[in-house]
């Protein structure tokens, strides 16, 4: 009977840990989450003794299920592009970070530590958009945004789509070298639409890209540096060009969810990300370029990184506040203008 | 009492799943079009008015309507010749050829639209063949153009008209063409006064069929058209996914409906009216 009674007891016990045992919930991108479960994950389990569930899927579907659970989140951390995260803040759908609980804030470049301004939002990530160009081609001299418009290009001019992220960085520098104010994107819109019979298309995925690429129609185009590899892969003479007028930094942040009830876990797995070790595997295992200035990738990686003096050096990055508010307008514009 | 109910207890759980994973889903989603702040009732179209007062709009419709409607009739002036041939092939090969038919559609359409931006590249072979024939000297461009958005919905397509054609033909009697020609009519009258009202409703649903798949096919004008030749299907994911502009994408919906229906309703009246 003694017996019994200290089995059961055992059994209760083990249920009430189980049931302590919390869960935190992340939403992010599909991409390379075995990687992330090897260097992130796993480790950050081990170490809090608690449960990570992913939500994937892409931006869009994200937002729109955190905004139709704002009452009841189920749903405690976010990953996703400044702008996004942005007008999740304006939704009022964010919680703001406790910046004195993220021991390794320090150990990130001065623009990834606070991109929405409003401390709801920490970059993880960063990467380039620039120019990638086949040197055998007339297109081998490009070294500015505005050699896109030499009209021996035509017929092999490839733009990205305004619809991904690439595309707006594209319109943001073009605007920008040819003198245009930001904001409502005229000038950079008049001039993407002066070369619209240059253009074979307006490419709204990287794998669409690359292909292209090897099938020779596309000589150039503005490129994220995540697609990279996969364009050098292609046995092309390709080089990566930083154009002068810079290239754009695109960042990912991560934000806590408002009202979610794990917010001391979120804030300790954003410190663990952004830690020297686990930014240095990722860059690794090229699962995400570093966002910690500490971090020394091996030689191989560097290569499919947005790191070192001249990668970080030459970005340029668009305010997420004007991004959020504008983006619609440009996205309107622009179909208007390509699409007719 | 109890037997005419039985068909109705047996049907409810299937009645139940369509109806609450189907049709209450599908309702919601097309009221949203329908729904306006500040209107009597709540309800009104001034979300389709708005829709078509941006001139975009105007013409990724009407450019999607002309698109689906040539490869219809292409498809059906395509097929009824070819249909009219394979049901007087002997059954053994019949079967061979209708597996041919079917071939296409059993290959992944992301697998058949890159074979089309090979075939249709720069370097391809389309163009190879031109230039080796003499037609251009330059290679041009098919790819993102209508005409490549055309092509590659017109090979997606029209299998399905030739198979509802097919099976039309196939319960067509041997004889009524025998009768025809014995009472004095030539080919033509036979296949328009005998052989097309007597297939109409092959012809009405395979029809259907192209025209419905054509106006809500994504991937073909997706990578073979790409932004600049935006059709309703790509402006529709525009909408969702870059936009979040869900009233919009509704009003797309349920636009893409009633011009199915539409059409159907027109291709039964055309079909009947050749058959007068």
């Amino acid at each position: 009977m003694k017996r019994l009674a200290a089995a059961l007891g055992a059994l209760l016990l083990m249920g009430m840990a189980q049931a302590q045992t919390r869960t935190l919930v992340l939403s992010t991108y599909g991409l390379n989450n075995d990687l992330f479960k090897k260097h992130v994950y796993e480790p950050f389990k081990a170490k809090c003794g608690c449960e990570i569930v992913l939500e994937t899927g892409n931006a869009a579907d994200r937002l729109a299920k955190l905004e139709a659970r704002k009452a009841n989140p189920n749903v405690d951390l976010v990953q996703i592009t400044d702008f996004l995260a942005l007008e999740a803040s304006n939704k009022g759908l964010l919680e703001t970070i406790d910046f004195k609980k993220l021991k390794n804030l320090g150990e990130v470049y001065d623009f990834g530590r606070d991109p929405l301004r409003n401390q709801q939002g920490v970059a993880y990530t960063v990467y380039s958009v620039g120019l990638v160009v086949r040197t055998d081609k007339p297109s081998g001299t490009i070294a500015s945004w505005k050699d896109l418009w030499k009209p021996e290009l035509k017929g092999h001019l490839m733009l990205a789509n305004i619809t991904g992220n690439q595309g707006l960085a594209q319109l943001f520098m073009v605007d920008k070298a040819w003198g245009g104010v930001a904001t409502d994107m005229s000038t950079g819109l008049a001039k993407l639409g002066e070369v619209k019979a240059n253009t074979v298309t307006y490419y709204t995925q990287t794998a669409q890209m690359t292909a292209l690429f090897a099938q020779d129609e596309a000589w150039v185009a503005p490129v994220g540096r995540f697609g990279w590899l996969n364009l050098k892969k292609t046995g092309k003479p390709l080089k990566w060009v930083v154009p002068k007028e810079g290239q754009v930094g695109m960042m990912n942040v991560m934000s806590i969810v408002k009202g979610s009830k794990n917010a001391d876990l979120a804030h300790q797995l954003i410190d663990f990300w952004l830690s020297k070790d686990v930014q240095t595997a990722l860059a690794n295992d090229l699962a995400d370029s570093p966002i910690n200035r500490n971090v020394k990738p091996k030689a191989d990686a560097v290569e499919a990184l947005t790191w070192g003096k001249e990668q970080i050096e030459s970005l340029v990055f668009m305010k997420p506040d004007m991004v959020a508010r504008e983006r619609a307008g440009w996205v309107t514009q622009w179909n208007r203008m390509i699409a007719k | 009492m109890i037997r005419s109910r039985t068909p109705w207890w047996l049907l409810a759980p299937a009645l139940a799943f369509v109806g609450l994973l189907f049709a209450l889903p599908v309702i919601a989603l097309l009221a949203g079009a329908f729904k306006v702040d500040g209107a009597s009732l709540g309800w009104g179209l001034a979300h389709f008015t708005a829709f078509f007062d941006e001139p975009l709009h105007r013409q990724v419709y009407w450019r999607t309507l002309r698109i689906a409607g040539l490869a219809t009739i292409v498809s059906a002036l395509v097929c009824y010749p070819a249909a009219m041939a394979m049901v007087k092939v002997p059954p053994p090969w019949r079967g061979l050829l209708t597996a041919l038919v079917i071939l296409p559609l059993m290959v992944s359409p992301i697998a058949r639209t890159y074979a089309w931006i090979v075939l249709l590249g720069r370097n391809g072979f389309a163009n190879a063949l031109a230039q080796a024939a003499g037609v251009i000297d330059e290679p041009v461009t098919l790819l993102f153009t209508e005409g490549a958005v055309f092509v590659g919905l017109l090979q997606l397509m029209m299998p399905l008209m030739l198979l509802s054609l097919v099976s039309a033909l196939e319960n067509l009697p041997a004889d009524v063409l025998a009768a025809a020609q014995t009472l004095g009519a030539n080919r033509w009258q036979t296949f328009t006064r005998v052989v097309l009202p007597l297939t109409q409703e092959g012809l009405i649903v395979g029809g259907t069929l192209v025209f419905t798949g054509c106006v809500t096919a994504y991937i073909t004008p997706a990578l073979l058209g790409g932004p600049k030749v935006l059709l309703l299907e790509t402006l529709l994911y525009q909408k969702v996914n870059v936009a979040s502009d869900t009233v919009a994408a509704s009003v797309i919906a349920v636009l893409l409906l009633a011009t199915t229906l539409v059409v159907n309703q027109l291709l039964k009246r055309v079909a009947r009216g050749a058959g007068r």
